[in-house]
């Protein structure tokens, strides 16, 4: 008897250290083998500051490799490679204290030479997603300090330059002469949480392999993996990915499997560009009578499932800090759009529609998929803008062309009226400046409004002014002067989700803001690392 | 006979000058089409993109981005293999081509070879069972699948056999990155193959079905397969060896001008299942109007169909030899 206690007594023990043996490889374990993101395009380019391609995804899959100094999370601006930052209004001057033991890919020690080193091969060699044109110089004084100097007071430096600017290793890049022809392994060498292993143009997908000695803590998961799907639902739901990008009537299904759905605030919106170079629109009271005659909330509803929100006149999203709540509005009302019109000199004809000294007012809208966060977007707003157009006596050609085709027309001011949409609503106010200053030549987005002078003062001033207090004051009137003007009408924002499994023990999350200059993608690196 | 074989040598000589212009107005059109798409790289990348640029940066890039080589050097470039650059990914066009290729070539190489095989033999059967039920069923069965389109297939197969049921992966050419033996890999990728093969398969089986079985019909009522069957020869050979054959021709050429649409012929699936393939190169590249990318798979999709052609004139000649009785 004694000795059957005996076993079963050891047996006992046997079971419980092997359950202890267990639940300790467990928590061993919580390092993830590998984690795939599900995209559906797949292909933007190679993640490297001169190759990848200029949308958000393409900064994203860089920002996997390469490190800034300064980096943001959920809740704001969080240390990287600097582990404290300071400014100096007298000298015009950010200091920058960088982290100790940082080392590069190839396993050669980071110091603030390649710091500076960056600013000038990036004023040598242009990476367009970091405008240095206001940096006069960087300095380093010994290899952990580095000392970055101002041309002029420039208030959105941390998040244009200081959080965004990929920071580059000498002794790789300088003897590189043309860096977009670049593409050596040692152009992929970075100081970032992961090594680039592989880009498969074909296939579209991307490999990369935790880098064991980051500063900041071995990243959580060994692979990280991007895969080409477009069927989110289908991709998650059967285990094939382990985040992604969904549509907003796809979260119930997706809970319903045990998925976490990350849902962001109001930082794209979709807008009705308006040819304001050009008769009847040069009129700002035309522009207001079209205002009137849209009604945003029958587009969310009619051609997007009630999944999003009215957008803000003034440009700026109501979730961001410097929001002008009382931003002149245009509650849909027809009748009121056309007492404008008729105010103008326009009559109705026989068929309801508008005309004015015998010719009738034909205005022409092009509609395209647009791409919203790397994924695109088909929908049916040009059809309902037509409708509620037309409702109010203006009679529109609609034309669907592709994107591109769109946008060039839009660039070259070929167009009446364009449906666009762009992010960046919840980034730093500088995005006022890129979405109406006339000089934004490139971008299809931008209203390039030269007409009023107050307002373009008001936007040169709001960079230069680095007292927060003050800064909001000048975004807040920038907001009322454009919603007054209506150059282009922001119509919605979209319901933006994505989902994960949490079985990988990951959190994902969006980041304040968007990551860089506000991409609204729930890929944050940090995710991966603490 | 001189002047016989005089004539087939003019006849020759004329097929061959035909096909030379032919093939030079399409390098011509390789050329000079993509030219005339609206846009430029540079807009397509950069102007919906978080990068705002000046006039200057824009003109800047546009200069590095944009190559103007003239119809001559163009074509001098091609007869020494070089494609050209993408202006996306600033590599060589080939490179891109050739990665694509052998995928678009295992779909569309099987989805023929399986439609073709079974539309004969179904269709063999069927017109040898003339005004049987099994014939009418077949016939209404396939017509019924011949009108629904592959996106609709695609979607129905991958609701059904992707997300309810779960054996086979919805997306891809195959586990990207698993760390597998040859064996396994082999395996994902014939189980990644399968729903997209299988829409491919659904969209040409009933064509080759209907054309086989009514080439058949009119075979079967000639009188050299009435001989054969008064000679008392086995059936299965009377249908194969003297009616089908002689049935087959039409399919040849369907097979032909099939694989001549190889690249846009799957795009469709291709971006249902997030397939890779030369179709999807096309459709990316025409929208980041990467030039030298589309005008390499134009010319070669073009000239594609040109080879194919001349290799059908051939083909013919060998399945039905009175084809070059009558000339």
């Amino acid at each position: 008897m004694k000795r059957l206690s005996t076993i079963f007594r050891g047996i006992t023990v046997l079971i419980l250290t092997i359950g202890l043996m267990g639940s300790a490889g467990v928590l061993v374990n919580a390092q993830a083998d590998e984690i795939r993101i599900a995209d559906s395009k797949g292909d933007w380019g190679y993640p490297n500051p001169y190759r990848h391609y200029p949308r958000g995804p393409g900064y994203v899959r860089m920002s996997w490799v390469f490190d800034t100094l300064i980096w943001k999370d959920e809740n704001g601006y969080i240390p990287a490679l600097a582990r404290s930052w300071t400014y100096n209004p007298d000298t015009l001057s950010f200091t920058f204290e960088l982290q100790e033991g940082v080392k590069w890919h190839d396993g050669k020690p980071f110091s603030a030479a390649d710091v500076v080193f960056t600013i000038e091969y990036f004023k040598k060699h242009p990476y367009r997603w970091v405008p240095i044109g206001d940096v006069s110089g960087a300095e380093a004084f010994g290899p952990k300090k580095v000392v970055i100097r101002l041309k002029k007071p420039y208030a959105p430096f941390l998040a244009y330059v200081g959080g965004v600017m990929p920071i580059l290793p000498k002794h790789i890049w300088q003897n590189v002469t043309d860096p977009k022809k670049f593409n050596d392994p040692g152009s992929f060498i970075g100081c970032g949480p992961y090594k680039f292993i592989d880009f498969n143009k074909a296939k579209g997908t991307y490999l990369y392999e935790a880098f064991k000695d980051y500063y900041q803590g071995r990243p959580k998961a060994d692979r990280l993996i991007y895969i080409k799907a477009g069927k989110p639902l289908m991709t998650l739901s059967t285990g094939k990915a382990d985040m992604a990008n969904i549509k907003p009537d796809m979260a119930d299904a997706l809970k319903k499997n045990g998925m976490v759905i990350l849902i962001n605030a109001r930082g794209w919106n979709k807008k009705l560009m308006i040819n304001h170079t050009k008769a009847p629109f040069n009129d700002k009271r035309f522009r207001q009578a079209l205002a009137h005659a849209i009604n945003q909330q029958e587009i969310i509803d009619k051609a997007h499932r009630g999944f999003g929100c009215p957008a803000s006149f003034g440009l700026l999203s109501p979730d961001h800090e410097f929001y002008n709540p009382d931003t002149p509005t245009y509650a849909p009302d027809q009748a009121k759009a056309r007492r404008i019109l008729e105010s103008l000199g326009y009559k109705k004809d026989g068929r309801g529609y508008y005309s004015k000294d015998g010719r009738p007012l034909k205005i022409r809208l092009l509609s395209s998929n647009i791409t919203v966060a790397g994924e695109s977007m088909a929908d049916r707003d040009g059809e309902v803008i037509k409708h509620q157009l037309e409702a109010a006596g203006i009679h529109i050609d609609l034309v669907n062309m592709e994107q591109a085709t769109t946008d060039a027309k839009v660039k070259k001011w070929d167009f009446d009226l364009a449906i666009s949409g762009h992010g960046g609503l919840l980034g730093d106010a500088r995005i006022l400046n890129r979405m109406i200053n006339p000089k934004a030549t490139g971008s299809v987005n931008s209203a390039r409004f030269g007409a009023n002078k107050k307002l373009l003062k008001l936007l040169k001033d709001q960079v230069a002014e680095m007292d927060v207090v003050r800064r909001k004051a000048l975004v807040y009137k920038i907001q009322e002067i454009y919603a007054d003007e209506v150059p282009a009408i922001s119509l919605y924002y979209p319901a933006s989700m994505a989902a994960y499994s949490p079985k990988k023990g990951i959190k994902w999350y969006y980041t304040k803001g968007g990551i860089g200059l506000g991409i609204p993608i729930a890929q944050n690196k940090m995710s991966l690392i603490k | 006979m001189t002047n016989n074989s005089t004539h087939f040598s003019s006849r020759r000589l004329g097929l061959v000058i035909t096909f030379g212009l032919t093939a030079l107005a399409m390098l011509y059109l390789s050329y000079s089409l993509p030219r005339l798409l609206p846009g430029d790289f540079v807009t397509a990348m950069y102007a919906s993109s978080q990068v705002t640029l000046t006039a200057e940066q824009e003109a800047e890039l546009r200069a590095y981005y944009t190559e103007e080589p003239g119809f001559c050097s163009y074509l001098l470039r091609l007869f020494t293999l070089d494609w050209g650059y993408s202006y996306a990914f600033l590599t060589p066009v080939s490179v891109l081509f050739l990665e694509a290729l052998p995928w678009t070539m295992l779909l569309l190489g099987a989805a023929h070879i399986i439609s073709m095989s079974l539309g004969f033999i179904t269709g063999v059967e069927a017109s040898w069972r003339h005004g049987s039920r099994i014939e009418k069923g077949m016939v209404g069965g396939m017509t019924f699948l011949e009108g629904i389109p592959e996106i609709s297939t695609g979607i129905i197969l991958l609701l059904l056999f992707a997300l309810n049921l779960q054996w086979f992966p919805a997306v891809g050419a195959e586990t990207a990155y698993a760390e597998v033996s040859l064996l396994t890999r082999l395996a994902d990728i014939g189980l990644h193959l399968t729903l997209p093969l299988a829409t491919l398969v659904l969209a040409y089986l009933p064509g080759n079905f209907l054309l086989t079985r009514n080439s058949m019909i009119m075979v079967i009522r000639e009188p050299f397969v009435t001989t054969a069957r008064a000679k008392g020869l086995p059936a299965l050979r009377i249908r194969y060896s003297h009616a089908a054959r002689n049935a087959l021709l039409p399919l040849v050429t369907r097979f032909g001008l099939r694989l001549a649409f190889m690249i846009t012929g799957v795009l469709v699936v291709e971006r249902i299942h997030s397939y890779p393939g030369l179709g999807t190169l096309l459709f990316n590249a025409i929208q980041a109007r990467d030039l030298p990318v589309i005008q390499a798979v134009v010319l070669i999709s073009s000239l594609m169909v040109l080879t194919i052609i001349l290799i059908l004139e051939m083909l013919y000649r060998i399945i039905d030899p009175r084809i070059d009785y009558v000339r």
